[in-house]
């Protein structure tokens, strides 16, 4: 008798629980996609990977810029017992264009995915789906396009100091799922801070990422509007023996956080980048730049990635003589 | 844009289709920068341009004795339909190095088609439109491309700035090659009477081979690479492009040595009593995991059970027919050849006037895999600009096509079979025809409004259907 009631007990405290275990399964949710990508190639032109140097000067002129970056681990989701690369590999080649006139710029810059997949599972209370993207299955893919314009407000191309401002719009295309974008119009209004001295470049940025996708609290999701910052500084040095070419060698740091929780650990971050370039240095006419740079997450999470690498071809065109015919500039 | 149909054959030429040379007095960005002595437009070492095309088509009901017959799923509907397609496109091309040029086209386009793009074999009423489309609007990168000259003499010959060329005097004798995300239709079948359904023709059957199923994914495009060698009058194209993973499909199979189409074209250009002309011999052989007509029959009647409808629980490639009393193409897919060889006419016979010929025929075993579902077809045509009534910039052109399946092809679709395109549950076999006539006027020096008639015979190859009525109207604009 005993025994038969207790198998029925069994019987129920089992059932229970697989009801339970049943609920439990169906109250984890869906978590969305977003745009990942924390590295914002610069405008063509703008001389830094990162950073803009505000050296638009002269009469009508132009830039178009190819870079390609690399990033492992960009997102990683974990709640201290389990631990997920969402998105593992990360990789995209930027196309920049970039017409300028006077202090004046205004850009476009279009990513197309190349590679951006990761592992799925299931971190808490959520279920992650890992994107899957790749030149074979994405052959034409271009993620959001990036259209903006900035202005130098003070200071000329050369100056110790310069100050601007900078205001882009991000269109959404591509798909969530994918990771690539955020599916809705965003908007980054930046102050721009650069300046030269005979053999140190430095540039700055402070700025606010106007983000309505706003997924809390779910981790590893997007958070809403961000406070966006940086700074790069490098040192000069000249190439060949008629100093045809300049190199300049240095850090870029960069980040962001939401600021629904400013600085938090889970909701910043924040990424250093060693990069050169080499440019030419001739007065008047088309020149080419060569970046490289390599680095990682100082706080990698949120999109900073462990590590990273960029190379980036520009060609852009310099006309100094116009800038100095420009009144205001100095010889 | 369109004035200069008649006069150039050096131009570089949309969905597949490229653009067509800019007008040289048009309202444009470069023109404008150029009258204001800030770019050489005769020789340039970057170049930008733009466009923006709808168009729009309405289709009248007609008459069909049967639609989707026991569940195959390809037929165009008999009621009321319209379509459109929105484009927006820009063109930049830079200058990297002596014969070095990159060229980048990201395009934004929208599209709704007919009959969720169905029921019509080689004469598909708008060739903007593209495979897996959709009406909420898409940014894509529809070209990326090297491309390097290396010139071995002869006469200079001027290249003029335009999408997807930049202004340069080139040698008679060269070798071009061209590397990247293109369409191949930016390199063959350059017929400058009749290529682009942005400024003259809208039906495909007048832009290129119908017949022709060059590799490509769903938007038109692929991955390869070309090869051309100029020779003063005469000129050798050779291409080795990648096709779609799954027939008609996105995603693009980069096994290059595996699975891909060889094109061959050899053009001759020539001068009839004053008047420039060309003939054109294309060959193309295609390598892919395609299924055989007669195959797919073969197995339906050896085993009805690999029928249309058992695709999707067998977890096979398919275009979701619920005919379960028909053969199927996704039982049989296996890496098979199809061929196909087509000749090609332009003769301006006037300053004004310019005819076009087209005729293909593909051996019309296999499934269609990129383009369309005609196995064989021929078009011919005009095209008139409006210098003898004083608009030299309208545009007027008139034409007729026909397209045939093969008798297995025919077979197949008879039996309630699908393809990529066409598949009405039965068949009696009919060639499909199109007559389509439009014109085009010049509102301002950069936008033109089109109006637009299409008839269109035995769609789907069926003579029970039709004939269907299409009017269609257009605004394009260039900048």
């Amino acid at each position: 008798m005993w025994s038969s009631s207790a198998g029925r007990l069994c019987q129920v405290v089992a059932l229970a629980g697989v009801a339970l275990v049943a609920s439990s399964a169906s109250a984890q949710q869906p978590a969305g996609g977003f745009a990942v990508e924390r590295f914002e190639p610069s405008p063509a032109g703008a001389g830094w990977l990162v950073m803009d140097d505000l050296d638009m000067h002269g009469r009508l002129g132009g830039a178009m810029a190819l870079t390609t970056s690399y990033a492992r681990n960009p997102l990683q989701v974990s709640d201290g017992a389990q631990h997920l690369n969402l998105v593992s590999s990360q990789a995209f080649a930027d196309f920049a264009l970039s017409v300028t006139h006077s202090r004046w710029r205004v850009f476009l810059n279009i990513d197309a995915p190349l590679v951006v997949h990761g592992e799925s599972g299931t971190v808490g209370n959520y279920q992650y789906s890992a994107p899957d993207v790749t030149l074979r299955s994405h052959p034409d893919t271009v993620a959001d396009a990036r259209l903006g314009a900035e202005a130098r407000l003070y200071g000329q191309p050369g100056d110790h100091l310069r100050l601007g401002a900078s205001a882009e719009l991000v269109v959404p295309n591509g798909e969530r799922s994918e990771y690539i974008s955020d599916g809705t119009f965003r908007a980054l209004l930046r102050a721009l801070l650069a300046g030269d001295a005979t053999s140190l470049s430095y540039a700055g940025q402070l700025g606010v990422h106007l983000r309505p996708l706003d997924d809390a609290p779910a981790p590893a999701t997007a958070q809403g509007s961000e406070l966006l910052f940086g700074a790069a500084a490098g040192a000069k040095l000249s190439v060949g023996s008629d100093n045809r070419w300049t190199l300049i060698v240095g850090p870029e740091i960069y980040g962001a956080t939401a600021l629904r929780s400013f600085f938090g650990s889970s909701t910043t971050a924040l990424e250093g980048l060693l990069s050169a370039r080499v440019e030419g240095t001739a007065p008047h006419g088309r020149q080419l730049r060569i970046k490289v740079g390599g680095g990682g997450g100082l706080h990698p999470d949120f999109g900073s990635p462990e590590w990273r690498v960029v190379l980036a071809i520009e060609v852009f065109n310099r006309d100094l003589y116009s800038a100095q015919v420009m009144p205001g500039t100095p010889n | 844009m369109v004035g200069r149909i008649a006069a150039s054959s050096t131009t570089a030429r949309a969905q597949a289709a490229p653009p067509a040379a800019h007008e040289d007095a048009a309202f444009d960005f470069m023109n404008l920068l150029a009258h204001q002595g800030l770019h050489n437009i005769d020789d340039e070492s970057w170049n930008a341009y733009g466009q923006f095309t709808y168009i729009s088509n309405w289709k009248l009901p007609f008459d069909a004795l049967h639609t989707n017959l026991n569940g195959s799923p390809n037929s165009l509907l008999p009621t009321y339909e319209r379509s459109f397609t929105g484009s927006f496109t820009l063109f930049f091309g830079l200058r990297l190095w002596k014969g070095g040029q990159f060229y980048l086209v990201p395009e934004v386009i929208s599209e709704q088609p007919l009959s969720g793009l169905h029921g019509i074999g080689g004469a598909i009423q708008n060739f903007e439109l593209q495979k897996q489309g959709s009406v909420r609007p898409q940014l894509y990168r529809s070209r990326t491309y090297l491309k390097q000259s290396f010139d071995f003499g002869g006469e200079p010959v001027r290249q003029t700035s335009d999408p997807m060329q930049l202004a340069a005097v080139a040698s008679s004798r060269r070798l071009v090659l061209t590397v990247g995300n293109f369409s191949i239709l930016d390199v063959f079948d350059k017929n400058s009477v009749s290529w682009d359904p942005r400024q003259t023709f809208l039906n495909m059957a007048f832009m290129t081979y119908a017949s022709w199923d060059f590799p490509a994914d769903a938007r038109g495009y692929t991955y390869g690479v070309t090869g051309e060698l100029y020779w003063d009058d005469w000129v050798v194209r050779v291409a080795r492009i990648l096709p779609p993973q799954d027939p008609n499909a996105a995603t693009i199979d980069f096994r290059f040595w595996k699975f891909y189409g060889d094109e061959i074209e050899v053009e001759h250009d020539h001068v009839i009593r004053g008047r420039p002309g060309a003939v054109r011999l294309l060959g193309y052989r295609n390598r892919v995991d395609a299924g055989k007509f007669s195959d797919a029959i073969a197995a339906f009647q050896a085993n009805p059970a690999e029928n249309a409808a058992a695709c999707d629980a067998a977890g096979l490639y398919s275009y979701n027919s619920q005919n379960a009393g028909a053969p199927d193409l996704c039982w049989v897919r296996q890496p098979n050849t199809k061929l196909g060889i087509g000749i090609d006419l332009e003769q301006h016979i006037t300053p004004d006037i310019g005819m076009f010929f087209r005729g293909m025929y593909s051996d019309g075993q296999t499934e269609v895999y990129a383009f369309n579902s005609a196995d064989r077809s021929v078009a011919v045509g005009a095209v008139a600009k409006g210098g003898a009534w004083s608009r030299p910039f309208d545009v007027a052109g008139l034409g007729v096509g026909m397209s045939w399946i093969s008798a297995t092809h025919a077979q197949y679709l008879a039996m309630g079979g699908v393809d990529g395109f066409i598949g009405d549950g039965f068949l009696r076999k009919a060639g499909e025809g199109i007559f389509e006539v439009f014109y085009s006027y010049n509102l301002a020096r950069a936008i033109w409004l089109s109006g637009d008639y299409q008839e269109l015979w035995n769609p789907g190859y069926n003579a029970d259907r039709g004939p269907v009525e299409i009017v269609g109207a257009r605004i394009h604009v260039e900048f």
